[in-house]
């Protein structure tokens, strides 16, 4: 019976192992996490990939140029975006572009008037840097003209190799 | 941080009860982790909840370039997939009238098409949607033909070319507009 008089005096658990596991996982995302581009927080349209088996194959992340066909979330209107990610590239290209208009300049990703205007984009970023990669981005419920202009455009300006951006399938 | 709790130790003044306590048996020291597993977790699910495991992949097209002169082809080397407005699926071979097919069946069609001794290597695949057909659709036949490739490419690499190499594969691909005839044709079906 003397065990029972003895004082609890409370309880320690040690977290050690809880505390090396959380702080692994933690590193785990904190390294792999990839934050949105600016041309990214800027627009106003996510777009619905068509799902295709998996593959290997990523987006590249420097000298690529992405060709957006995007639904308006807000105003539901179709249209051609243009993102460059190389960011010493870019203010060159929208410089040579004579047709952007002041609004257009100060954006990181251009919400594209016309088909000119992005074949004169296209153009001007295969002069400034000819390795850049070329990829289109569109959403899988637009009809496929939109995206068969978009071909159009790139295979005039000479870029007949270029990505359909997907996402994996399940 | 050592020496500075070096020097708090030796201020203190009443060594009788430091004696006294030293009887007492050390187990060593618990840090109270608490607050750290607090800060650590949020920020782990912070990052949990923000990561997105699904990036995006691609696909490689390559289309031919611009050329004003026309490129002759023998009918019967060429396999035509045309997309109807309503995004059915529709095949001939050479020219052969347009049948239906599945868009799960384009992989096992494609290969056996691919395979045969007649035009083994050489058969031309022309993809040709209705400008009102959905992009969906059609990335999902690119698939299913860039999944055929691999049967095609390893049936045709048993072969031994002229150099006494495994026979490459010749992948002959295009992607067009349907022309206003072809889209007759398959338009009652």
């Amino acid at each position: 019976m003397p065990k029972i008089k003895k004082k609890r005096t409370g309880f320690v658990i040690d977290m050690t192992p809880l505390v090396d596991i959380t702080f692994l996982l933690l590193t785990f995302f904190m390294f792999t996490a990839k934050f949105k581009s600016q041309a990214e927080s800027e627009q106003k349209f996510s777009i619905q990939r068509p799902k295709v088996s998996a593959d290997t194959s990523k987006v590249p992340d420097k000298d690529v140029a992405i060709v957006k066909i995007a639904v308006d979330t807000v105003s539901l209107d179709t249209n051609y975006y243009y993102e460059l990610a190389n960011e010493t590239d870019r203010p060159q290209v929208w410089e040579m572009s004579k047709s952007l208009t002041p609004e257009q300049r100060i954006k990181a990703q251009i919400k594209v008037n016309s088909l000119d205007q992005l074949s004169e984009l296209i153009k001007n970023t295969r002069q400034v840097r000819a390795s850049t990669k070329f990829a289109i981005d569109a959403d899988k419920r637009l009809t496929f003209k939109w995206i068969y202009n978009a071909m159009d455009v790139l295979r005039k300006n000479n870029a007949t190799v270029f990505n359909y951006v997907t996402e994996k399938r399940g | 941080m050592a020496g500075g709790g070096g020097q708090l130790k030796a201020e203190r003044p009443k060594r009788g009860k430091v004696s006294k306590r030293k009887k007492m048996k050390r187990v060593g020291f618990y840090l109270d982790m608490t607050p750290l597993v607090d800060i650590t977790f949020l920020l782990l699910t912070f990052f949990m909840f923000t990561t997105t495991m699904a990036t995006p992949q691609v696909m490689e097209m390559s289309i031919p370039p611009e050329i004003e002169d026309e490129v002759e082809v023998k009918i019967s080397e060429l396999f035509q997939i045309f997309v109807r407005n309503d995004n059915k699926i529709f095949y001939t071979i050479g020219d052969e009238d347009p049948q239906e097919v599945a868009l799960k069946d384009i992989k096992s069609l494609a290969e056996r098409l691919n395979l045969k001794d007649a035009v083994k290597n050489k058969l031309i695949t022309a993809l040709k949607p209705d400008t009102s057909a959905s992009y969906g659709t059609v990335v999902g036949i690119l698939d299913e033909l860039n999944l055929a490739e691999v049967a095609i490419t390893s049936e045709i690499s048993k072969s031994i070319d002229s150099t006494g190499n495994p026979t490459k594969r010749q992948r002959r691909f295009t992607i067009a507009p349907i022309s206003e005839k072809e889209t007759e044709k398959i338009k009652g079906l």
